[in-house]
C-alpha cells in the first residue's frame, strides 16, 4: 500500500536535476516533518472525521495536522510545488483534477482511498410528488434539468473550478446530457451545452464551498432553494438536522453519478518521520472497526469488503460515469461552464478609497482587483466572466464614483482593459463611509435590475480598511435593510477585512445579508480570488 | 516508460527529499539485515509478522522498501540486496544491469483477473462474452471483449441487461494507468499479444498494428488510477465501473482470510498475463532470501494466504483457499485452459503505453 522511497535512490542523479536547475527554490529547505504529526492540505469536507481522527491518535500516536483549502485549488497548490516543504500529505475527496496535471502526479508517492460517496442531488422532500418523481429513486439528469428550465425547481451548487463536487455534478451532467458512451471529449460538451444550459438556469447560489451552501438553504427567506448539489454524505448527514420541512430525498440519477474516494496520499517530499506515520494512519483507517466508524460518523461508504454501509446509506448500485482523461478537456469544460453555460452574475464592488488607505494599501488593493482581469485563466477561477456585468462603486466619506461594464460574451479583452485602466487611476483621500455606500450598492442593483429587468446571480462585495465614521449608522442601516423588498435583501454582502478594519461591523453586515466575512489581512488577492467562488 | 517514470522519480521524489537520512546496517549483528525492494502489492505479505518471523527464524532481517516495480529497473541499487519487481521485465533488466547471470528466481506468481458482480457477469454469459459452466471458474472471452471495444458496443446493445442501473454506457475493462502501475501496462501486453495475432510485439509494424486499439481502450477510460489498490477499493465500496482488472492475489488474499466478498465473481481472461514475482538477488543475503521465498514450506503456505501462486508447490495456492466461502478461482491455470500470453520486451512495452497514453 505505502510506497516508501528507496534510500538508495536518493543519491541517484540528484546534483544534475531539476533541483538545482531550478533558481526560483535556492536550497529546498529540509521538510522540517516531525514524529507523530502528519500535516494535511485537505478539503474542508474533512472536519466530519474529526472524532475517528481523535481516537487515531490514541492508537497510533498519530495526530493530523489540517490546513483546508478546494480541492482544486489544492491541485494546483502540489503541482506548483507549493506543498512539498508545508505539508506531508493531501487529502481531497478526489486526485482526478490533480492527477490531470503531470507535474503534480508525480509529487504523490502514495495513495489509500479511505472511504467513498457519489455526488447527488438532495430535494426539498415535500417537492416530490408535485414534481411527479415519486421516491426519487429513478430520476435521471434530464428530469432535474427540464425542472430546472420549467422554473420547478432550484437549486445550489458549488463553484465546479474549485470544488470536487461541483466539477464532478459538471462532469456527470455533461456525459448524461451529450450521451457520451465513454470519457468526455470536447465535441461530447459542445453537444451537451444546450442542455447544461437549461439545467443551470436553475441554479439560485454558487459558494466556493460546500459548507456555506448547506447554511444558505437553511436560512429563512433569502434564496430559499429546493434543492442542493452536493455529496450524498453531505446531504444524509444534513437531515440529521434539518426541521422535518427542510429534510431532502437524496437522488443519484439513474443515468449515473461520479463518486468521490478520499485518498488521504502521501508527498514525495515528505520526511522519514511523516511517512511513518502515514503509513500508521492509512493502516488504521482501513480497519474494518475503523471503516465501521467511519461509515456511522460520515455516512460515506466503506472501502473494506467486510464492512457494511450504515444505515440510511443506500446500497443499490449506479452507473459510474468516467472522468476526462485530459486536462484540456477538463479546463474547456470549466471554462464552457464559467463564460457559457452558468447563468450570468451582477457583481457590485464597494471599494475604500479613503486616506487611510493611501500607499501600499492602495497598491494591494489595485493588484488584486487587477488580478480579476487578467486573461491568463485556463479554468476560471479568476477573472470576471464573459456576460458579467461589474460595478465599481469607489468610496471615502461618500460615494466617489460609479462605473459599471458588461464583458461581452466574445472577446472580452477590451473591457477588461478597461476596468483594469479604471482601476489603476483609483486615488486614496477622505473618511470611510461604509453603511451610506452600501446602502448606494443596494440601491443601483435594484435600479439596475429593474433596468435589465433580468435574473442573474447578484452580490456585493464590501472592501474597506477601516471603521465606518461618516454617513448612515449602522442601527439605521439595519432599520433601512429590513425595510428592502425580499428580492433586494436576497443579495448577499461579502466583506473583505483590510488594514484596520472593525472586523465585527463586518461580521454583522455578513450575517445580517447571508453572505460571508473574508480575512483580506494575509493575503488581499486571495480574499479577493476567493469570493469569485460566490458570485 | 522508463524514461517517464525515471522523470517522475527525478523530478518529484529527489527534489523533496534529498536530505532524508538513510540508516544503512553495517552489519554485524545477528539475524542479517537484508534490504529488499518490492511492489506495493506485496506490501501486505511483507507486513504480515508470520513472515517476518520466519525469515527471522532463517537469520535474516527483512526491511522491504515499496516502489513501483517500473522504478525499480532504474533506481540505484547500491545497498540493495535483493530487488522483487512484480514482473520478470524490470527483473531482467536490473539482472543485465547488474551483470549478473544466474537465472533469476520466480518464487511466485498471480495472473491478472477480471472482477464483476454476479450479475454482471450472468448478463456478459449470456451474450457471449464470458462463459461459466458448473462449478468452473469463470472466463472472460477475449475475443469478443475486444470486437466490443473496437465497436464501441454499449451496455444497452447486450440483452438482459434491463434493471441493471450500473450497465449503461460503453463496454470497457478499469484498469491502471500504464504509466505508473503495472496491471496497466500488463494488460495493454496481454491486449498487444492478442490483437497482433497471439505473436507478441516486436518491431515497429506491429506497435503500429495495435496501437489504435490499445488507444481506444485507454480513452474510453478517461482518468485512470494510478495503483491496482484504486480501482479495487472502489469495487469494494459499490462505486466505480463493473468491470475491474485487478490481480488474482488481490482478491485470493480476502478469500484465504475468510473476508466475505459479497456476489463478487473472479473472471480469469481466457488469455491473460501472468504477474511474475521475479527476485533478483544482488548480494549473498539477498540471494538467500529469493531461495527461503522459493523452498520454504512455511513461507509458500503464507504466500498462498496472501493470494499468491507459489511457483514450486502447485497446490498450496487451492490448500489456502480450501473450505472458505467465497469466489471461485482456478485451482490449476493449465487444467482451466487460460492462456498466457507473452509480455513484450520492456523497451517495446513502454512504446505500447506511449501508443496507448499518447495524445
Amino acid at each position: 500500500m505505502l510506497r516508501r522511497i528507496v534510500p538508495a535512490l536518493l543519491t541517484l542523479a540528484l546534483a544534475a536535476t531539476a533541483c538545482t536547475s531550478e533558481p526560483a527554490t535556492p536550497d529546498p529547505a529540509p521538510n522540517p516533518s516531525k514524529d507523530g504529526v502528519l500535516r494535511v492540505l485537505a478539503g474542508s469536507e474533512l472536519q466530519d472525521m474529526a472524532p475517528v481522527l481523535a481516537e487515531a491518535k490514541k492508537v497510533t500516536g498519530v495526530s493530523v495536522e489540517f490546513t483546508w483549502t478546494g480541492s482544486l485549488d489544492g491541485a494546483d497548490t502540489v503541482a506548483a510545488g507549493q506543498a512539498d516543504a508545508k505539508y506531508d500529505a493531501v487529502w481531497f475527496p478526489s486526485n482526478r483534477y490533480l492527477r490531470l496535471d503531470t507535474a503534480a502526479k508525480g509529487k504523490l508517492l502514495s495513495e489509500t482511498p479511505v472511504m467513498t460517496t457519489p455526488v447527488a442531488v438532495g430535494v426539498r422532500s415535500g417537492m416530490l410528488s408535485e414534481l411527479g418523481w415519486g421516491d426519487g429513486s429513478q430520476v435521471t439528469w434530464g428530469q432535474l434539468g427540464d425542472a430546472a428550465a420549467a422554473g420547478k425547481l432550484s437549486y445550489g451548487m458549488a463553484d465546479p473550478s474549485r470544488s470536487n463536487s461541483g466539477f464532478s455534478a459538471l462532469v456527470a451532467l455533461a456525459s448524461a446530457f451529450s450521451g457520451a458512451g465513454s470519457a468526455l471529449s470536447d465535441a461530447d460538451v459542445s453537444k451537451a451545452a444546450p442542455s447544461l444550459q437549461r439545467f443551470f438556469s436553475g441554479q439560485r447560489l454558487t459558494s466556493g464551498s460546500s459548507g456555506w451552501l448547506a447554511e444558505a438553504y437553511q436560512k429563512p427567506g433569502q434564496n430559499k432553494v429546493g434543492a442542493l448539489v452536493n455529496y450524498e454524505s453531505v446531504l444524509l448527514s444534513m437531515n440529521r438536522t434539518l426541521p422535518e420541512a427542510d429534510r431532502l430525498t437524496v437522488i443519484r440519477p439513474v443515468d449515473g453519478v461520479i463518486s468521490a474516494d478520499y485518498p488521504l496520499s502521501l508527498l514525495a517530499s515528505a520526511g522519514q518521520p511523516a511517512q511513518d506515520s502515514f503509513q500508521r494512519l492509512a493502516k488504521y483507517l482501513t480497519t474494518a472497526e475503523t471503516q465501521q466508524k467511519i461509515s456511522a460518523a460520515t455516512l460515506r461508504r466503506p472501502v473494506t469488503p467486510n464492512v457494511t454501509p450504515a444505515a440510511g446509506v443506500p446500497t443499490d448500485l449506479r452507473r459510474e460515469l468516467p472522468f476526462p482523461g485530459s486536462r484540456a478537456v477538463a479546463d474547456g469544460l470549466l471554462s464552457t461552464y464559467q463564460n457559457d453555460l452558468r447563468r450570468p452574475s451582477r457583481t457590485v464592488y464597494v471599494l475604500d478609497t479613503s486616506g487611510s488607505m493611501k500607499g501600499p494599501r492602495l497598491e494591494a488593493l489595485k493588484t488584486a482587483m487587477t488580478r480579476l482581469t487578467g486573461l491568463q485563466d485556463p479554468r476560471g477561477v479568476r477573472r470576471f466572466r464573459e456576460r458579467e456585468e461589474v460595478t465599481l462603486i469607489e468610496f471615502a466619506s461618500k460615494v466617489k464614483s460609479e462605473r459599471t461594464y458588461t464583458v461581452p460574451d466574445k472577446a472580452p479583452a477590451a473591457e477588461l482593459a478597461r476596468i483594469e485602466s479604471d482601476v489603476r487611476a483609483m486615488q486614496a483621500n477622505e473618511g470611510t463611509a461604509v453603511y451610506s455606500s452600501l446602502r448606494e450598492a443596494y440601491e443601483l442593483l435594484t435600479r439596475q435590475q429593474a433596468a435589465a429587468g433580468d435574473d442573474r446571480f447578484t452580490s456585493i462585495v464590501l472592501m474597506t480598511d477601516g471603521e465606518s465614521n461618516e454617513g448612515m449608522k449602522e442601527a439605521e442601516f439595519r432599520g433601512w435593510f429590513g425595510g428592502l423588498t425580499e428580492r433586494q435583501r436576497a443579495v448577499p454582502v461579502f466583506p473583505i477585512q483590510f488594514g484596520d478594519a472593525a472586523k465585527a461591523q463586518l461580521q454583522g453586515i455578513a450575517e445580517l445579508t447571508g453572505g460571508k466575512l473574508f480575512d483580506g489581512t494575509g493575503s488581499l488577492d486571495g480574499a479577493f480570488e476567493e469570493i469569485r467562488g460566490y458570485q | 516508460m522508463r524514461r517517464v517514470i525515471g522523470v517522475l522519480v527525478a523530478v518529484g521524489l529527489l527534489c523533496g527529499v534529498g536530505y532524508v537520512v538513510f540508516l544503512n546496517s553495517n552489519g554485524g549483528a545477528d539475524p542479517k539485515r537484508v534490504q529488499v525492494l518490492i511492489g506495493s502489492e506485496k506490501a501486505e505479505f511483507f507486513d504480515d509478522p508470520a513472515v517476518a518471523a520466519e525469515f527471522k527464524a532463517n537469520g535474516l532481517d527483512v526491511r522491504p522498501q515499496t516502489i513501483g516495480s517500473w522504478s525499480m529497473a532504474s533506481a540505484d541499487l547500491k545497498d540493495v540486496d535483493l530487488a522483487f519487481p512484480s514482473s520478470r521485465g524490470p527483473a531482467e533488466e536490473i539482472a543485465k544491469s547488474k551483470g549478473i547471470t544466474a537465472e533469476p528466481v520466480r518464487p511466485f506468481y498471480s495472473p491478472l483477473v477480471v472482477i464483476a458482480h454476479k450479475a454482471v457477469a450472468d448478463v456478459l454469459q449470456s451474450n457471449g462474452l464470458a462463459e461459466h459452466a458448473e462449478t468452473n471458474p469463470w472466463k472472460l472471452r477475449m475475443g469478443p471483449y475486444l470486437d466490443a471495444v473496437k465497436n464501441n458496443r454499449k451496455w444497452s446493445d447486450l440483452k438482459n441487461t434491463a434493471g441493471h442501473a450500473d450497465l449503461s454506457g460503453e463496454i470497457y475493462l478499469t484498469t491502471t494507468d500504464p504509466r505508473t502501475s503495472s496491471s496497466g501496462a500488463l494488460h495493454l501486453a496481454a491486449v498487444s499479444y492478442l490483437a497482433n495475432g497471439e505473436r507478441v510485439v516486436a518491431d515497429d509494424a506491429a506497435v503500429a498494428g495495435v496501437a489504435p486499439l490499445l488507444k481506444k481502450l485507454t480513452d474510453k477510460q478517461g482518468d485512470q488510477k494510478t495503483s491496482s489498490d484504486g480501482p479495487f477499493s472502489d469495487f469494494k465500496s459499490g462505486v466505480g465501473n463493473p468491470l475491474v482488472l485487478v490481480y488474482e492475489s488481490q482478491v485470493a488474499s480476502l478469500k484465504a482470510h475468510g473476508i466475505p466478498m459479497g456476489d463478487l465473481v473472479v473472471l480469469y481472461p481466457d488469455t491473460t498475463v501472468w504477474s511474475d514475482h521475479t527476485a533478483v538477488g544482488l548480494t549473498p543475503e539477498g540471494r538467500k532470501m529469493a531461495e527461503l521465498l522459493r523452498d520454504s514450506p512455511k513461507l509458500r503456505a503464507l504466500e498462498a494466504q496472501h493470494g499468491f501462486r507459489p511457483t514450486a508447490d502447485q497446490a498450496a495456492f487451492a490448500k489456502a483457499l480450501e473450505g472458505r466461502e467465497g469466489p471461485t478461482f482456478a485451482a490449476d491455470l493449465t487444467v482451466a485452459q487460460i492462456k498466457q500470453a507473452q509480455v513484450a520486451a520492456v523497451p517495446m512495452l513502454a512504446r505500447l503505453v506511449e501508443a496507448a497514453k499518447g495524445k
